[in-house]
């Protein structure tokens, strides 16, 4: 198991590397004097704010379910690669989500946070002028909690993993009057990974005070079946296009006799901008 | 185009209809017992060790309490039947909290003497006796120090401790009470207990449920306690009990018991030895109970409280004359070590 989280760990970590790389190479379009371009990619970078629906379940906090709205952020960056003929892209996404849930009763309130981290890449098709598709995976890693204030010692639950899933897309463009308008469609489903969870009835006091008891769990669809997926309409403007769209977020897991689910439906919205990487040759 | 496209929207969104929540939501009397005793029938920590001690058995409480329900009764009523259910375990870890009431079993303490007067000891401390954090303490007449900690609820700092102890240093011994702590935070508890040993002791041992069967539990894992970095007691040492303490202050009084020179003198602790756990009923009312139990270091449980090394009661009579048998006790043991 160690092995495993050294080798998911060193694969985030790549895929850090290679987002850096990106980063440090991105001019926006403006040529030094002293360097030569010798590849233009094409960079698309969005950012998207929703506000949506949020449905929870902890049954080391509590059998009942909790529902309530949630806020939400999606930061992603794509380029395309030299590889392949320039067919593959990299993909880097940041999510973060914080959720105000109640229970059925509403007498208690859950507040719960996460943070996710997801780096791949895809290989495309272009089907037509206006249809392409893309298949690949992504390396992720998530961070988040659930707390309900009104338990005694199991007030509130961490949530750590790791993972690589099985991405596909597509985008598909088209004109509505003069306007230039994208329809842009992922779903990544986690394979494979693993997981924090505690014991069922073991506290988080016994854990500091240095207690094991099978707190890491290998996650697959079988006892973690989780799915995401993005659906996005883009209103291109001259310098930037209008993205809005719909985020389902589903994530679940029955591990260590607990059962937890959290399922979120957001309406996102925000902007895409499109940039140009170069590559840079000092001389 | 268009329809291609509706039917692309159509089949995104049907697929995350597919997932909307797990349970129906059922607000029903019988929907509220059939949770709270569900709960109790997976989580809770001492259901076969209860059902030994207390002749119960569980599956027939539920039958028993079932049959005295009805669907157009009161919430209040309702409060009454699941209270009552939960009464049976005799647990005061186990509670529902309403916003109107605290349902709860304090037969632990409530059916026995309470053997203490607060008034009295307070004649002991006088009124100019020493306060670090929660622990009050000043030197009696016979140089002997005299120690009330009320609550582990009431933090207290290493610093606080070297300080008392200090400046106890010149005592023949100590008197440590803690009759009506009704418990606390455990780091307390390991925190005060650290002053009273020079060598890694071994205390107890716990474990914690693995499932929702029965007997789904955990290897036991030992418990001890390291000897504090900071100043250490190497006097007597008399701890006064009596059946007030629950909890956390049972747990302290199972680590006092393994340390020299320490001596437990009064009566039974009240127990409480699981770490409790919250749940909540359809109904919206809090639920707690003894998740993860705890036992001594002869690996006995200690649910039902511990016995004091030496028995003591509170005299009534002399109480009247403004005399703590307890403390005077304690005072004459401690005079003869």
């Amino acid at each position: 198991m160690i092995k495993r989280i050294i080798l998911l760990s060193n694969l985030c970590l790549f895929a850090l590397m290679a987002v850096a790389q990106d980063y440090s190479t991105l001019i926006n379009g403006k040529e030094k004097k002293s360097e030569t371009i010798s590849v233009l990619r094409p960079l698309q970078v969005s950012t998207l704010f929703g506000v949506g629906f949020s449905n929870q379940l902890d049954t080391y906090l509590s059998p009942m379910e909790y529902s309530g709205f949630q806020l939400s952020f999606l930061a992603s960056r794509e380029r395309m690669t030299r590889w392949a003929d320039g067919n593959i892209s990299f993909q880097s996404l940041l999510q973060g989500v914080f959720s105000h849930t109640k229970n059925p009763a509403h007498t208690a309130t859950a507040w719960g946070g996460r943070l996710a981290y997801d780096a791949g890449w895809h290989y495309h098709w272009q089907l037509s002028d206006r249809l392409s598709l893309k298949a690949g995976g992504l390396v992720g890693a998530d961070l988040g909690f659930l707390y309900i204030a009104r338990n005694s010692n199991n007030p509130a639950q961490g949530r750590f993993g790791v993972d690589i899933s099985a991405s596909a897309g597509g985008k598909y463009r088209f004109k509505i009057k003069k306007l230039p308008v994208q329809i842009n469609y992922q779903a990544d489903l986690p394979v494979i990974g693993c997981m924090f969870s505690p014991q069922f009835g073991q506290s988080y006091y016994d854990i500091s005070q240095g207690s094991r008891d099978h707190n890491v769990c290998f996650s697959h669809p079988g006892n973690a079946l989780c799915f995401r997926q993005l659906l996005t309409f883009d209103l291109e403007f001259k310098r930037a296009s209008l993205r809005f769209g719909y985020m389902g977020d589903i994530r679940q897991s029955h591990v260590n006799s607990i059962r937890m689910h959290d399922i979120n439906h957001s309406f996102m919205i925000g902007y895409v901008r499109y940039l140009k990487v170069l590559k840079r040759n000092e001389r | 185009m268009k329809d291609k496209l509706i039917l692309l929207l159509v089949l995104v969104l049907g697929l995350c209809s597919c997932q909307k929540g797990e349970t129906e939501y059922d607000d029903s009397p019988q929907a509220n017992l059939n949770a709270l005793w569900t709960i109790i029938d997976q989580q809770y920590c001492f259901l076969d060790y209860k059902e030994k001690e207390l002749g119960i058995s569980w599956a027939d409480i539920y039958i028993k309490y079932s049959a005295r329900l009805n669907p157009k009764m009161s919430r209040t009523q309702l409060f009454e039947v699941l209270c009552q259910m939960l009464g049976e375990l005799k647990d005061g870890h186990v509670n529902i909290s309403t916003s109107l009431d605290l349902g709860r079993n304090w037969s632990w303490k409530d059916d026995y003497p309470q053997n203490l007067d607060e008034c009295l000891r307070n004649e002991y401390l006088q009124t100019d006796y020493n306060l670090a954090s929660g622990l009050k303490y000043r030197i009696l007449p016979d140089n002997i120090a005299y120690v009330v900690y009320e609550s582990f609820q009431d933090a207290i700092g290493e610093g606080n401790l070297d300080d008392m102890f200090l400046s106890l240093r010149m005592c023949n011994g100590m008197i440590l009470d803690i009759r009506n702590n009704g418990g606390g935070n455990l780091d307390n508890v390991e925190k005060l207990a650290s002053h009273f040993t020079n060598e890694k002791v071994l205390v107890g041992y716990r474990s914690h449920k693995t499932g929702t069967g029965h007997n789904d539990f955990s290897p036991l894992e030992a418990e001890y306690i390291s000897p504090s970095k900071g100043v250490r007691w190497q006097k007597p040492c008399i701890v006064l009990t009596n059946r007030s303490c629950y909890s956390a202050t049972n747990t302290f009084v199972r680590d006092m018991k393994e340390m020299p020179q320490v001596i437990i003198m009064g009566d039974y602790t009240g127990g409480g030895s699981g770490l409790p756990f919250s749940s909540e009923l359809p109904i919206g009312w809090s639920v707690r109970f003894s998740a993860s139990p705890s036992f001594d270091a002869q690996k006995q449980q200690i649910e039902f409280g511990i016995a004091p090394d030496i028995p003591c009661s509170l005299d009534t009579e002399k109480a009247k004359q403004g005399i703590d048998s307890m403390i005077e006790e304690a005072r004459k043991k401690i005079n003869h070590i």
